[in-house]
C-alpha cells in the first residue's frame, strides 16, 4: 500500500471521544467485500456477478467509461440501490439489507448534495442529530472537521454562499463528522475547475493519510484515479476489467480496454502479424511492414488476430538508427515534451513522442525508434499479453 | 439614444400607462367611498368638488355584519389555503418522491381535474352537502376548495426539482423519510408554498359563486356574499357611497396580502411566463 496507515494520536485534529457505534478506531480499519454482486435496471444489467474485495485503509478507485456500473456500484454499496443478488460485507458484518443510515458508510456526492436551506455547521450536524449523538460532542466534531478541511469561517454560512471548492470541502467535512467505516466519493472532483481539481485531489491523499480510513472513490478521470488510488478497478460493460494498483494497471493491461482507457495519449493499438523468434518470444510486423522484436513468450499467445499496444513514451522520433519511417501529420507541444502523431506507410497512425524542444514540423519525413521490450500484444479476445517477470 | 435605452423606454411608457389604467377605476371607488350617498345621489361628478367626508366608514364601522363578513372570509380563505398547502404538499412529494402502483395514472387523473369547470359539478356538490347537512357551515366553503388539482401538479413539480441527491445524503444521514419531507424538502419548497397560498387565499376571498349558493344564512355570508346581498335594486342611486367604502374595506386584506408578499407573486407570475 502507497500510504502510510496513519494512526491516531490524541493532538490529531480530528482525535475526540466517539460514542456512536462505528467509531472506534479498530471498527474503521474496515474490509468491503462483494461477492457475486449482480444488479439490472428493467431487463438490462449493469453489474453482473461481480466480486472483489477492499483492504482496510485502502484507497480504491472505481474508474471506468460513463455507463460503465461503476456508480451503480458505489450506490450499492452505500445502500442507495438495492442489490439483486449477491452479498456486501463492510468490516465483516452483512450490510446489503440495511437501510443506508446504518452502514457506516458516508458518501460526497458530485453535486455536493449539502442542503441549501442549511448553514455548513447545520450541513454538518444533521446526520449526528438523528443519530442522537451529544450536543458537546455534535460541536467538538464538526469543530474538529472543519479546522482540518480549513471552513472554520464558512460554518455559519449557506451552501449558496460559497464557490464551489469550498462546498467541496463542505461536503467532505459532512462525511467526516461521521466518522465512518468507508468513505465513498462519487466522482467529487469533477465540477471543480482544473486547477482547483489538482488541488483537492491533492488534500484528498493527504486526507486519507490522515483518517487512515478505508475509500472508494468513482471516476472516469484516469489521472485522479493513478493519482490517488492504492488500486484500481477499472470496469467496462458492466464487469470488472482489472484489478491492481495504479503501475500494474498501466504497465501490464489486462485487456486492450484497459490499455486504451489507462495513459495519456492513448496507447497506439495496431494489427499485427506474430512469428516466433528468438528464445520463443513474439516478432510482431506492423501493418507497414515494420519489424518489432517484443519481449512477449510466444507459448503463451493463442492463434488468431493480434493487436500490438506501444505507449508513446515508447515510440521515439530518431534522425538514426530508425526502425520505421512516416510523416509526422500533427504536432502536439506540451512543453515538457512534443507528441507527434505519424502517418505509417499504409494509413496506419502512430503517436510518438520527441523532447520538448522538437523541430518536427506538420508534414516531416520522421525516423522512429520502437522500444519493442516494452511492448504488449493483445490476442482477439482482448487479453493482455506481456514481457515475463 | 441606443436602441435598447429606446425600446426600453418604450416599455416603461407602456406600463405607466397600464397602471394608470388600472388604478383609475380603484381611485374612482376610493373618491365615491368618501362622498356622502345624498350628494352622490343628486351627481356623481360631484366627486371631483365638494366636501369629502368618512361618514361611510363610520356606518361601516357601526354596520357589525361586515366585521361578520369579514371574519367568514378570513376564515374561508385562511382555512382553505392551509389545507391546500397541507394537501398538496403531502401529494406533490408523493407523486415526485415516492414509487406506488398506479402513480402515474392517478397524477393523470390529478391532472384530469384541472379540464373540469366548477360549473359542472356544482348542482352534484350542492345535492352532496346536503346530504352531509354541511350548507351554512364553514366547513362546506373549505372543503371544495381543497381539491386543488394546479396546487398538486405544481408542488409535485416543484418536488421533481429538487435534487435527489438531497435525499440521498440524508439516507446516508439516517433521516427518516417523514425528516427527509419535513427537515428538508419542504422549506426548500417554500417558494412554491408561497405562491400557491397567495393565489388560493386570492381566490378564496374572491369567491362568490359557491358561497353564494351554499351560504344562505346571513350569518355565514362570506364578505362578497354579504356586500352583494346589500346591493338593492336602486343601490346605485340611494347608497353608492356606503357601497364603496364596503368594496375599499374589502379590498383591503387583499392589499396587504399583495403588499407582503409581492416578491413572491412576481416570481410566480414571471415563473409562469417563462415556462
Amino acid at each position: 500500500m502507497r500510504h502510510a496507515c496513519a494512526l491516531r494520536s490524541v493532538d490529531d485534529p480530528l482525535h475526540v471521544n466517539y460514542s456512536d457505534k462505528n467509531t472506534n478506531r479498530e471498527d474503521r480499519l474496515a474490509t468491503v467485500e462483494l461477492t457475486n454482486i449482480s444488479k439490472c435496471f428493467g431487463r438490462t444489467a449493469v453489474i453482473d456477478g461481480l466480486s472483489m474485495s477492499l483492504n482496510p485503509n485502502e484507497f480504491m478507485v472505481f474508474l471506468g467509461p460513463s455507463g460503465c456500473g461503476k456508480s451503480t456500484l458505489l450506490r450499492m454499496i452505500a445502500g442507495l440501490e438495492t442489490v439483486d443478488s449477491g452479498e456486501i460485507r463492510i468490516g465483516g458484518r452483512r450490510v446489503d439489507h440495511l437501510p443506508p443510515g446504518e452502514r457506516g458508510v458516508a458518501m460526497v456526492f458530485q453535486h455536493y448534495a449539502l442542503y441549501p436551506h442549511m448553514t455548513i455547521r447545520d450541513n454538518m450536524a444533521f446526520g449526528l442529530r438523528n443519530v442522537g449523538v451529544a450536543r458537546d460532542e455534535i460541536a467538538a466534531r464538526v469543530a474538529a472537521a472543519a479546522r482540518s478541511l480549513e471552513i472554520e469561517h464558512l460554518l455559519e454560512r449557506r451552501p449558496g454562499q460559497l464557490s464551489g471548492g469550498q462546498r467541496q470541502r463542505a461536503a467532505i467535512a459532512r462525511a467526516i463528522v461521521k466518522q465512518p467505516q468507508v468513505f465513498l466519493f462519487d466522482e467529487p472532483l469533477s465540477n471543480l475547475d482544473a486547477s482547483l481539481r489538482v488541488r483537492t485531489r491533492v488534500e484528498l491523499a493527504g486526507l486519507h493519510q490522515r483518517l487512515g480510513t478505508t475509500m472508494i472513490f468513482v471516476t472516469h478521470d484516469q489521472v485522479e484515479a493513478m493519482t490517488l488510488a492504492d488500486r484500481i478497478v477499472v470496469l467496462n460493460d458492466c464487469r470488472i476489467e482489472q484489478v491492481g494498483t495504479p503501475m500494474d494497471i498501466y504497465l501490464r493491461p489486462a485487456t486492450s480496454f484497459v490499455a486504451g482507457f489507462v495513459g495519456s495519449p492513448r496507447i497506439n493499438l495496431l494489427p499485427v502479424r506474430i512469428e516466433a523468434a528468438a528464445e520463443g518470444l513474439a516478432r510482431a510486423t506492423l501493418p507497414d511492414g515494420t519489424l518489432v522484436q517484443t519481449a512477449v513468450p510466444t507459448a503463451a499467445l493463442p492463434q488468431g488476430d493480434t493487436t500490438v499496444g506501444l505507449r508513446a513514451e515508447h515510440v521515439r522520433i530518431a534522425s538514426e538508427g530508425a526502425a520505421a519511417r512516416g510523416t509526422a501529420r500533427v504536432v502536439e507541444r506540451l512543453g515538457e515534451r512534443t507528441l507527434v502523431h505519424v502517418e505509417l506507410k499504409g494509413g496506419a497512425m502512430l503517436v510518438a513522442e520527441d523532447a520538448g524542444l522538437s523541430t518536427v514540423r506538420a508534414g516531416d519525413e520522421v525516423g522512429l525508434s520502437i522500444d519493442g521490450a516494452r511492448a504488449h500484444l493483445f490476442d482477439a479476445a482482448g487479453r493482455g499479453h506481456h514481457a515475463a517477470g | 439614444m441606443t436602441r435598447p435605452a429606446l425600446s426600453g423606454r418604450v416599455a416603461v411608457a407602456l406600463v405607466v400607462v397600464g397602471a394608470v389604467l388600472m388604478l383609475v377605476p380603484l381611485l374612482w371607488v376610493l373618491a365615491l367611498s368618501l362622498k356622502s350617498n345624498a350628494e352622490l345621489m343628486a351627481d356623481t361628478h360631484s366627486v371631483f368638488n365638494g366636501r369629502y367626508t368618512l361618514q361611510n366608514y363610520a356606518d361601516l364601522v357601526g354596520d357589525g355584519q361586515v366585521f361578520r363578513w369579514i371574519a367568514n372570509s378570513l376564515i374561508v380563505s385562511l382555512g382553505m389555503t392551509a389545507g391546500v398547502l397541507i394537501l398538496s404538499s403531502l401529494a406533490g412529494y408523493g407523486f415526485a418522491r415516492l414509487e406506488f402502483p398506479g402513480r402515474r395514472l392517478l397524477f393523470v387523473i390529478v391532472l384530469f381535474g384541472l379540464a373540469v369547470p366548477e360549473q359542472a359539478v356544482i348542482i352534484a356538490r350542492h345535492q352532496l352537502f346536503s346530504w352531509a347537512e354541511l350548507h351554512n357551515t364553514h366547513g362546506a366553503l373549505i372543503l371544495p376548495g381543497l381539491s386543488a388539482p394546479f396546487g398538486v401538479f405544481l408542488m409535485t413539480q416543484y418536488f421533481r426539482a429538487i435534487p435527489k441527491e438531497i435525499d440521498e445524503a440524508a439516507l446516508l444521514d439516517n433521516a427518516s423519510r417523514f425528516t427527509i419531507f419535513w427537515k428538508l424538502l419542504l422549506p426548500l419548497t417554500i417558494p412554491a408554498q408561497a405562491t400557491l397560498g397567495i393565489f388560493t387565499f386570492l381566490s378564496a376571498w374572491n369567491d362568490y359563486w359557491w358561497p353564494l349558493i351554499s351560504a344562505t344564512n346571513k350569518e355565514m355570508f362570506t364578505l362578497t356574499v354579504g356586500i352583494a346581498s346589500t346591493q338593492m335594486n336602486f343601490a346605485q342611486t340611494e347608497g353608492l357611497g356606503f357601497l364603496m367604502a364596503q368594496a375599499v374595506f374589502a379590498g383591503l386584506p387583499i392589499l396587504i396580502v399583495y403588499l407582503l408578499f409581492q416578491k413572491y407573486i412576481v416570481q410566480a407570475v414571471a415563473g409562469a411566463a417563462g415556462r
